[in-house]
């Protein structure tokens, strides 16, 4: 509904991001350089998803929840944490705290899910006349995407960057990285499968990236103790 | 100065891609709307330069029903109303008292769209028939300046007429602040249609002319206009007028042509096929057709029988003549044409009316005729004259009011007088064109055409020269004829037309402007509570409020 509607779904959409960069010490520290390479390491992986996919999957007539294939998109999901470990531990960063290096790549990683999935429909379909709760649905889907990109990142460099850690806590560090990491394929599953609508979709979304985003942090402090 | 032309030569090609982006990206728009119709727009037409129908084809305005709170601005409004809630006065009073409007849309029930509607039976056939003309009547005649278009009711439709009508029984019109549906035609100015032209088909079939005889033989003439004009020319299909009148004409031209085929059976008379144009205009193309003949064919003619609207009647057709019944020839006719309407068992009726010469109006079409002295009659169902633009195809005119039962008695009785009166068989009761003969009137083929016609719109101005129907009446008149000629012709200069007959609606739902205002509140305040919210658990709370705190001034450092 004309350039209003579209500024308002963008600001919903990409403000929590700038939001986050200048609220946190992240901009006093200017990881701006890492959160930029962060993104470009997102899109090499976007990339290798998308040929992975086009050439292993099948499409299906249907829209129902085909077990094998959601499978093979879950595992080729984990490309998704295979670029997060490459951001996190190859690249090389300058000297910055590993506290701040999670939620740079996090950040930057989010930023780059949400351009590239939500910018294109944004533009195009926002703009038009007609009126649809979709673009704000989209947006609180990216604020969810955020939280949970971070929570990753957070987990991602608990479990390569942080030597030494309680050992009680690993299972746990795993099982929580895992359940984030499989998100999309239970997102599509509710979609698809239960047939649940967007709006309770993006609910849900939004209420499990805080949990896990409150599990993780409890899990970053518990490890940060030792060596406080 | 090497390194610089190239980088310049990137820059500019950066340049071109960015460009062909933004312009990509400008033109990408999407058809989004909540229902997409077709729309047929009022006739818009100049008489002798007064302007009638409607004068606007683009809309852009908000959707009210007619429901609408009383005393609402309906300036910048739509009213949509389903036939079935129609209220004439209501619409006539908006119309003559020239009260601000800014748009109407009919929606006639989907039975008599003749692509989708099909040959479902019409629910209530007389009194939808008779609102329709009465609708009718008030458009063609009205000046209208806002657009008016006509369209068939569908699920989408239905669902959109009803949330409107809720928004409005809640005393919210749409306008831009409150939301609602938003109805957006996107068309050009109408434009005049240049030099409209009109096309008459004749069809001549040679009867046998004798060894040794000089004399020119006398030719009888059969005669149908095949143009329609209604309120809405995009669904003008014209079954009844004059669509029945074609389908016969071309029956009994086929039945002729296979007795004439044969010299044994061919008659002493000529007879000439005329499928004319312009027939709502005075019958304009009958008097262009007419003045264009020889003077010695002119005269050969022994009579012409006109046919207009013969498809749905019961039992009782009418013989329209100009010269007086007592007149021999006249008399000749009807008695013709009542013998054989005994047997077949209806009646035939003789109606006399005189003709005007100052008078422009033609209401028949045999008065051409009678006005260059040509005996002539008009045989139809209509009792009395219709008057200018009424009676010519329009809105309820469609394949459900039309019977061919009665095409066919028609076809036979008009057959049967033709033959008595060629053959001489005048009193003797022989039947040339019995059921199961192979002479008999064929079923199939008057339904095919009827079909035909009833899913062609045939408003002359809007047929071009060549027009593929047109081309069609002329190939199934050669089959059936010797020799077919076509003859082109401008409209008389009275009448000026314009284009746009038909578009396609675009029914969007928006939201307020109020409501994207709210929205922008609640999202900024929620950006700066998040704004807040991290900087208290990652700085601090001292780091919020030293945010807002001025940095100490110079003057204390220095002192």
């Amino acid at each position: 509904m004309t350039m209003f509607h579209f500024f308002n779904c963008a600001i919903l959409t990409f403000g929590p991001h700038a939001v986050y960069y200048s609220a946190t010490p992240l901009s006093e520290y200017d990881t701006l350089g890492t959160s930029v390479k962060a993104a470009l390491v997102y899109l090499g992986t976007a990339l290798v998803k998308l040929v992975c996919l086009a050439t292993f999957l099948q499409v299906s007539e249907n829209d129902g929840f085909d077990p094998y294939q959601e499978l093979l998109k879950a595992l080729i999901g984990f490309i998704d944490v295979a670029g997060l470990f490459f951001a996190l531990t190859q690249l090389t960063h300058r000297n910055i705290s590993q506290n701040h290096k999670f939620q740079a790549v996090g950040l930057g990683w989010a930023f780059a899910d949400s351009v590239l999935h939500r910018l294109a429909p944004l533009w195009v379909g926002a703009r038009g006349l007609e009126f649809t709760w979709d673009y704000i649905l989209q947006g609180l889907e990216a604020n969810a995407n955020l939280v949970l990109s971070i929570s990753l990142a957070a987990l991602g460099s608990l479990i390569w960057l942080r030597k030494n850690k309680p050992k009680t806590l690993i299972p746990i560090i795993y099982a929580c990285a895992g359940i984030v990491a499989t998100m999309p394929s239970i997102t599509s599953y509710l979609r698809r499968g239960l047939e649940w609508h967007f709006p309770k979709v993006v609910g849900f979304e939004l209420f499990t990236s805080l949990v896990m985003a409150f599990i993780s942090w409890q899990l970053f402090s518990a490890c940060q103790r030792p060596s406080a | 100065m090497a390194t610089s032309k190239k980088s310049s030569e990137l820059l500019e090609s950066m340049y071109s891609v960015i460009a062909l982006l933004f312009i990509l990206v400008a033109c990408v728009e999407l058809c989004d709307a909540a229902a997409a119709v077709d729309v047929y727009r009022l006739i818009q037409y100049d008489m002798s330069g007064s302007p009638f129908g409607s004068r606007f084809a683009a809309l852009n305005h908000h959707a009210a029903s007619s429901r609408f709170p009383p005393g609402a601005d309906l300036s910048r409004t739509v009213l949509i109303i389903p036939l079935r809630e129609l209220n004439i006065t209501f619409v006539r009073e908006y119309i003559t008292q020239k009260k601000p409007l800014g748009g109407l849309l009919f929606l006639l029930p989907e039975v008599l769209s003749f692509k989708h509607g099909g040959n479902k039976q019409v629910p209530e056939k007389e009194k939808m028939k008779k609102l329709l003309a009465e609708l009718e009547r008030l458009l063609v005649h009205s000046n209208i300046p806002y657009p008016v278009y006509f369209a068939f009711e569908n699920d989408e439709i239905d669902t959109v007429l009803a949330d409107i009508k809720k928004n409005d029984a809640m005393g919210q019109p749409a306008t831009a602040t409150t939301g609602g549906y938003k109805l957006v035609i996107p068309t050009a100015e109408p434009k005049k249609v240049a030099s409209p032209t009109i096309t008459n088909i004749q069809g001549w079939l040679s009867g046998l002319k004798a060894d040794g005889d000089a004399n020119q033989l006398p030719t009888i003439a059969i005669v149908a206009s095949y143009d329609t004009f209604g309120a809405a020319p995009a669904l003008s299909v014209g079954s009844d007028s004059n669509g029945s009148g074609i389908v016969a004409l071309l029956e009994i031209a086929r039945l002729f042509s296979l007795l004439y085929s044969n010299p044994k059976t061919r008659g002493r008379y000529n007879l000439l096929f005329g499928l004319t144009s312009g027939g709502p205009y005075n019958y304009n193309g009958t008097q262009k057709w007419l003045r264009s003949f020889d003077q010695r064919l002119r005269e050969s003619i022994d009579y012409a029988i006109c046919l207009n609207s013969i498809g749905s009647w019961d039992n009782e057709l009418w013989i329209h003549v100009s010269k007086p019944p007592e007149n021999a020839y006249i008399k000749q006719i009807f008695e013709g044409f009542s013998n054989v309407a005994e047997e077949l068992d209806l009646k035939v009726g003789l109606k006399h009316k005189k003709i005007n010469i100052s008078n422009p109006r033609v209401a028949w079409e045999h008065e051409q005729f009678s006005r260059l002295r040509v005996t002539a009659a008009t045989l139809s169902e209509l009792s009395v004259a219709p008057e200018l633009f009424e009676g010519t195809g329009g809105l309820f005119d469609g394949r459900q009011y039309v019977n061919e039962t009665a095409i066919i008695r028609g076809v036979k009785l008009i057959a049967e007088s033709l033959a008595r009166h060629i053959y001489g068989h005048q009193g003797k009761n022989v039947q040339l064109f019995a059921d199961e003969s192979s002479l008999a009137v064929n079923p199939a083929y008057i339904r095919s055409w009827l079909d035909l016609l009833s899913q062609t719109p045939r408003v002359a101005p809007f047929l071009s020269k060549n027009d593929p129907f047109v081309m069609a009446l002329k190939k199934e008149l050669a089959d059936h004829a010797d020799e077919v000629n076509v003859q082109h012709e401008n409209l008389e200069g009275i009448f000026t037309f314009y284009d746009s007959t038909s578009a396609r609606l675009n029914i969007h739902q928006v939201a307020s402007v109020t409501f994207d205002l709210l929205l922008l509140l609640v999202l900024g305040s929620y950006l700066i509570v998040l704004f807040c919210f991290l900087v208290i658990t990652t700085r601090g709370v001292d780091e919020l409020i030293s945010l807002f705190r001025r940095p100490p001034s110079r003057k204390v450092k220095t002192a």
